[in-house]
């Protein structure tokens, strides 16, 4: 039996906007590196930007001095992709899907996307709480035969 | 760590075009409203707004060109979108943009139309 294998990186983000392009850095790197096709890298560079975006707008409150955890797993022909704050505020997990209609029309606010983004472009999204406080997200994209 | 959203104000016919470079990110919203009131200004009825300089756009981002288009259509304004990369057309197609913006690959198409 082959054993598979597994390499993990470890990314601690200040709660400050904008330091989630340095997630989306690494994470794009290494999903290049296991041979996800462009089209598949963007779309985990998105919906890894909405995930970073809640943990520092609304789990760490952007408190500069609390960091958000991005943890990438890569195994075989799976990334799975862990992001968690320290739970200075909870995040809500069963979020309405947005009306665009409501919006343009003003009777709901512009924002409130993330949620909808990263449920749409991962193949696999959870939201827990984590063991020690903090809100985590575990989102997961598999390697397709057509991205090698 | 953003590179810093720059918006410039080209009329071109009758047409506005707001040419966007850096992040569209919460931090472009005072940026881009102010160059939707000077496009405006000009009694343009086209707006496009041209994203090909720009890389990364979030939810907030959309959420601020959501805003544009509401206030566009108040005014009678026709808003298209120029520039996107592949990725981006997707992601503004999800949300439903492409029923409220007209989205061309380039900006030569966006100004072609009548």
């Amino acid at each position: 039996m082959t054993k598979s294998r597994k390499r993990t990186v470890e990314l601690y983000i200040p709660s400050e906007l904008g330091y989630e392009k340095v997630a989306l850095a690494s994470a794009a790197s290494v999903a290049r590196k296991m041979g996800f096709s462009p089209d598949r890298v963007e779309d985990l560079k998105t919906a890894l930007a909405e995930a970073c975006i809640n943990a520092i707008e609304h789990g760490s409150r952007q408190d500069a001095e609390a960091n958000v955890l991005v943890m990438l797993t890569a195994e075989d022909s799976r990334l799975q992709i862990d992001v968690r704050d320290e739970g200075r505020q909870a995040i809500p997990a069963d979020v309405a899907v947005p009306s665009i209609a409501e919006r343009i029309a003003g009777q709901s606010p512009a924002r409130g996307w993330g949620m909808f983004l990263i449920k749409s472009l991962m193949d696999e999204v959870e939201f827990t709480s984590a063991t020690d406080g903090g809100n985590e997200v575990r989102m997961v994209i598999h390697l397709e035969k057509h991205d090698t | 760590m953003s590179d810093e959203i720059t918006a410039t104000v080209e009329q071109r016919d009758g047409t506005a075009v707001i040419h966007l470079s850096g992040d569209v990110t919460t931090f472009a919203e005072e940026t881009i409203q102010r160059a939707y009131q000077d496009a405006t200004a000009t009694g343009a009825r086209v707006i496009v707004l041209n994203f090909r300089a720009t890389d990364y756009i979030n939810s907030a981002g959309i959420a601020i060109l959501i805003g544009i288009i509401t206030q566009a259509r108040r005014t009678g304004q026709r808003v298209r979108v120029a520039g996107l990369s592949a990725h981006f057309q997707k992601i503004f197609g999800m949300v439903g943009l492409t029923r409220y913006a007209e989205i061309y690959q380039t900006l030569d198409d966006a100004l072609a139309q009548a």
